[in-house]
C-alpha cells in the first residue's frame, strides 16, 4: 500500500460496485486475511480498497425454503464453522470452514474473500464444489449466478470481471440423509492442504445412493468428475471400486511441486485419501443412525 | 526452477531456425511482451509483464545470446529487473531444433530459472504452472507464424 491508496467504506452493494467500477485498479477488503499480507509483502499495490465491512447485507447466513442456504460474502469462517443451519451433506462446508487455518484466522477471514483469491490450496473451494454450491456475483450490470465449476477458472483466477464482488453463496440441499465431510492433509494442523477431499456422500441399503467428490489443492480448480462419481453410486464403496475412481481423480490433477509435497506424491494421495474420507464419512453415518 | 518442453512445427527446420532467431517473430509471440530493442547482434531488451490472479510484475529483460550452433541449437541467457522493486528473474536458456522430416521440425526449450524479491514469497509451484502456460502460448503462436509462412511461400 502507498501513499496514494485511498481507502473507501461503501455501505451498500450498489455503493461499493460504483467504487470499484471508479478505480482502474481497486480492491475489495473483506476480512483482510490475506490482501493485507499481500499488502505487506509489497505484492500488490492497489489505487484503492474498498472496505466491506460496513455493508450489512453481505453479513449472515440464511436458511431457503426448499432446504437451501444463503451465506452472505462477509460471513466469517468461525461462524460459518458453528452454524447449525447446515443439513445433511450440507455440512461439508462448516466441516471444511473449521480446518483453515487457526482460530484468529477463522475469526477474521470470510467466506466471499477466501473464494474471490481462489489459492489452490485453500479449503473452500472443493468443499463448495463437492456440496453444488453457486457463487451470485454482484456488478455494475446488476447480480448472476455461477456455479464453482464457472466460478473457479485458473490458479488465483475466478469469473469476477473488474468492477464485480462476491456477494452470497448459495448451498443447496444435499440428498436426504447425506453425510458431508472434507478430509485434508497437511503437515501441521492449520496449513494450507498438500491435498484434501470434499465429500457428499449417501448410502441405501449398504449401497452408496448419491457421491459428490471434490479434491482440492491438485489443480488451478478444485476437481470434479462425473465419471468418478458415477463408478462410487451403486457401489457397495468397496475398496476396489474406490481405488478406481481415486484413480480417475488423480489422472485428471494437474498438482504443483513445491514445499508441501512433489507433484507425483500429491497424485499418489488422491485415492488414499479418498478412501479415507469416505470410511469417516461412513463413520459419521453409523453415528447419525445410532 | 526448471522449465522444459517441446512444440513440433510443420516446417522445414531452415526456416524455423530462421524465425525463431528472429527477434521480432519471437517478441511477437513472447506473451505480455510489447517490443524489443536489438541492442546488438547478441544482446536485446525487452519489456514483459505477467499477470497471477491479483499480482502484476514488468520486467525489464536482457537477452543476451551465448552461443549458437546453425541450425540446431541457440543457447541464451535473460536477466530481468522489475523497476525500483528489487525483484529479479534470471535465466539460462537452451533451443534445440531437432529435424523430424523435410517438412517438420521439433523444438526443444529448457531454461533454468530463478526468481528473487518479493515474487520468491509467491511460491515457485504455481510460478512454475504460470511459465509451463506462458510456454505453451508462446509454442502455439509461433507455430501459426511459421506454419504461415510455410504456405505462403
Amino acid at each position: 500500500m502507498n501513499d496514494a491508496t485511498e481507502f473507501l467504506r461503501p455501505r451498500s452493494i450498489d455503493e461499493a460496485v460504483a467504487m470499484l467500477a471508479a478505480h482502474e485498479d481497486a480492491r475489495p477488503l473483506a476480512g483482510g486475511a490475506t490482501l493485507v499480507a499481500m499488502l505487506n509483502a509489497g505484492l500488490i499495490e492497489p489505487d484503492a480498497i474498498v472496505s466491506l465491512s460496513g455493508i450489512e447485507e453481505l453479513r449472515g447466513i440464511q436458511a431457503q425454503e426448499n432446504g437451501g442456504l444463503r451465506i452472505g460474502a462477509m460471513t466469517r469462517h468461525a461462524e460459518t464453522a458453528a452454524s447449525a443451519l447446515f443439513r445433511d451433506g450440507q455440512q461439508v462446508v462448516p466441516h471444511a470452514a473449521g480446518q483453515i487455518a487457526n482460530m484468529p484466522v477463522r475469526n477474521m477471514g470470510t467466506m466471499g474473500g477466501s473464494i474471490s483469491f481462489a489459492d489452490p490450496a485453500i479449503d473452500y473451494p472443493p468443499a463448495l464444489t463437492a456440496a453444488g454450491a453457486e457463487i451470485e456475483i454482484a456488478g455494475p450490470g446488476g447480480t448472476r449466478r455461477v456455479p464453482c465449476g464457472e466460478f473457479f477458472l485458473d490458479w488465483y483466477t475466478t469469473a469476477l470481471e473488474p468492477g464485480e464482488l462476491v456477494a452470497a453463496i448459495h448451498v443447496p440441499p444435499a440428498p436426504a440423509g447425506s453425510v458431508g465431510h472434507y478430509e485434508k492433509l497437511a503437515r501441521v494442523s492449520g496449513d494450507y492442504a498438500i491435498v484434501s477431499v470434499a465429500l457428499v456422500l449417501a448410502m441405501d441399503g449398504g449401497l452408496c445412493s448419491a457421491a459428490q467428490i471434490a479434491v482440492g489443492a491438485c489443480g488451478p480448480v478444485p476437481i470434479r468428475l462425473a465419471a468418478a462419481e458415477e463408478a462410487l453410486v451403486g457401489s457397495s464403496l468397496d475398496a476396489e471400486t474406490l481405488a478406481w475412481g481415486g484413480a480417475m481423480l488423480a489422472e485428471a490433477s494437474d498438482p504443483v511441486d513445491d514445499v508441501r509435497g512433489s507433484a507425483d506424491y500429491r497424485r499418489r494421495v488422491i485415492p488414499r485419501l479418498l478412501a479415507k474420507a469416505v470410511a469417516a464419512a461412513r463413520a459419521k453415518m453409523i453415528e447419525e443412525a445410532a | 526452477m526448471k522449465i522444459e518442453d517441446s512444440f513440433d512445427v510443420a516446417a522445414p527446420r531452415e526456416r524455423v531456425w530462421k524465425l525463431i532467431t528472429d527477434p521480432d517473430t519471437v517478441a511477437g509471440c513472447v506473451p505480455g511482451c510489447d517490443g524489443i530493442e536489438v541492442v546488438s547482434d547478441t544482446l536485446y531488451r525487452a519489456r514483459v509483464s505477467v499477470k497471477v490472479g491479483p499480482i502484476k510484475a514488468s520486467f525489464n529483460m536482457e537477452v543476451e545470446l551465448t552461443g549458437e550452433t546453425p541450425p540446431e541449437e541457440v543457447r541464451s541467457k535473460s536477466r530481468g529487473e522489475e523497476g525500483s522493486r528489487a525483484s529479479t528473474v534470471s535465466s539460462e536458456n537452451l533451443l534445440r531444433l531437432e529435424e523430424i522430416d523435410a517438412g517438420n521440425t521439433r523444438v526443444f526449450y529448457h531454461a533454468e530459472v530463478s526468481v528473487v524479491g518479493r515474487l520468491g514469497k509467491f511460491g515457485l509451484g504455481v510460478m512454475k504452472k504460470k511459465a509451463e502456460s506462458l510456454g505453451r502460448d508462446f509454442a502455439a503462436c509461433f507455430k501459426e507464424k511459421a506454419e504461415l509462412a510455410e504456405t505462403s511461400a
